[in-house]
């Protein structure tokens, strides 16, 4: 064969070629590639791995004891804490870390870490009257009518806790049957 | 006067041609037989296989169920979705819809910033004019989220492997490995994924795949005050979701496509898309 060698060296860059295609793939998939599908196997425990944010209302009843009864044994035990109040978790983180700041410093902090609910935005997202909703839920269609037909004392500035009290829904009144401000704080 | 060829006698174009479409034959031919699992070190692959086994449990499928019966559309699901697992403004993993149905047959679909910030108050409802004076007859909540189908047309697309599904029969995306070419995203016909412009990844809800392989539910299915969600183990007969599942006729959207969705929904009309 006269071109014998032109075929050795064809063959021979084949070779190069497909042994360094093999190397870069092997460098470039990663080990764990197809073990159990066409994805990459750790990226489950990659997924797994995330801190949740949301603590539970058990969790906040650890330390709030006092409110975390009087919710769970009133009417609004299903709505949980942190639907108000914004996940928890930065707050414990917050409250458990080793800390050298300054007494109220460090409890302006804490109170930082979560959210602290206005009062009347988060009623209005369940409470507010709309047709789609439920009759069986309690629902308001104005705050404003509400207020004045009970009262009369409504300003821009009233809020639904000034009556009820958000974590038993109970409204206390004094001895002329007017409501009074709810003792809702830690 | 052309001269008779000798057999060796072949032009430089000839045997360029033909050694090319042997070589090109010879290397796809090999390639089929070429395992890549060989260009592995075995170790890496037992341990990453041991990882997955002890660190998931065996046989848990998990299921979802929407009661839409129940939903009162307070948003309380999407506003926990949101901060559980850093969603950005604009997009939703999970959002609820709000269907009003008028006497001349109308349809109103609503679901402003996804229902997270309620939808009694104006101006958040979006109708023809001609009806904001007219008494709806019927109307509820549908929420909806990603329906983790079992057929699924978003892994299918995906070009790099970046989507997939666990051994639970939940559909999350690897964020390492996503180009972010949004295949996925056209393919879900729920429009359950969006591509993440933080981190210029495809980005879906994953069941809360991070709390409930810790023993948690998911954000929606805890933070729901109306129990329309349901979360659990379908595999588990003592579970709650089974029972829901055995003593409620349960749909799932968008059947004829034959996705096969895991997520399923009690009282679903036959308007809701």
């Amino acid at each position: 064969m006269r071109h014998a060698a032109h075929f050795l060296r064809l063959v021979a860059l084949l070779v190069v070629a497909v042994v360094g295609f093999l190397f870069v793939r092997s460098k470039l998939v990663p080990q764990d590639f197809g073990v159990k599908g066409h994805f990459r196997l750790s990226a489950i425990a990659d997924e797994a791995a995330r801190e949740p944010r949301h603590i539970g209302s058990d969790a906040c009843a650890e330390c709030h004891d006092e409110i975390g009864n009087a919710w769970k044994a009133g009417k609004h035990r299903t709505p949980q804490c942190e639907n108000c109040h914004g996940p928890g978790l930065m707050h414990t983180k917050v409250v458990a870390e080793e800390s050298t700041t300054a007494y109220p410093d460090r409890i302006l902090k804490i109170r930082l870490a979560i959210r602290r609910p206005t009062g009347i935005v988060e009623c209005k997202w369940c409470h507010l009257r709309t047709f789609e909703r439920p009759s069986t839920l309690k629902s308001i269609a104005n705050v404003a009518d509400h207020i004045n037909s009970h009262t009369g004392t409504f300003t821009k500035d009233s809020k639904c806790i000034d009556c009820h009290n958000p974590h038993t829904t109970v409204v206390t009144v004094n001895a002329k049957g007017v409501p009074v401000p709810p003792k809702i704080g830690p | 006067m052309t001269t008779p060829r000798s057999p060796d006698d072949v032009s430089r174009r000839e045997f360029l041609g033909t050694v090319a479409k042997t070589g090109g034959q010879s290397f796809l031919f090999g390639s089929l037989f070429v395992n890549t699992a060989l260009l592995r070190l075995p170790q890496d692959v037992a341990t990453a296989k041991a990882k997955q086994e002890t660190e998931i449990g065996k046989g848990v499928i998990y299921g979802f169920v929407v009661d839409t019966t129940k939903c009162i559309g307070c948003g309380s699901c999407a506003r926990a979705c949101r901060a559980e697992n850093n969603v950005p403004d604009g997009y939703n993993r999970t959002w609820i819809e709000q269907y009003t149905f008028y006497p001349n047959g109308e349809v109103v679909v609503n679901s402003p910033v996804g229902g997270e910030a309620g939808f009694a108050e104006p101006p958040t409802r979006n109708m023809p004019a001609e009806l904001e004076k007219v008494q709806p007859v019927r109307g509820f909540f549908v929420p909806k989220l990603c329906n983790h189908c079992i057929d699924t047309p978003c892994i299918q697309v995906c070009p790099v492997g970046a989507s997939f599904k666990t051994d639970e029969g939940v559909v999350l995306v690897d964020k390492e490995r996503c180009v972010g070419c949004g295949y996925c995203v056209q393919a879900c016909p729920f429009g359950s994924r969006y591509l993440n412009p933080d981190t210029n990844v495809a980005d879906k809800c994953t069941w809360c795949y991070h709390r409930v392989t810790k023993g948690l539910l998911p954000a929606c299915v805890q933070s729901c005050p109306a129990e329309a969600r349901i979360f659990g183990n379908v595999s588990d007969p003592a579970s709650k979701i089974s029972h829901i599942l055995a003593t409620n006729r349960v749909q799932v959207l968008k059947s004829y496509l034959g996705t096969r969705p895991r997520t399923r929904y009690i009282g679903l009309d036959s308007e809701v898309i």
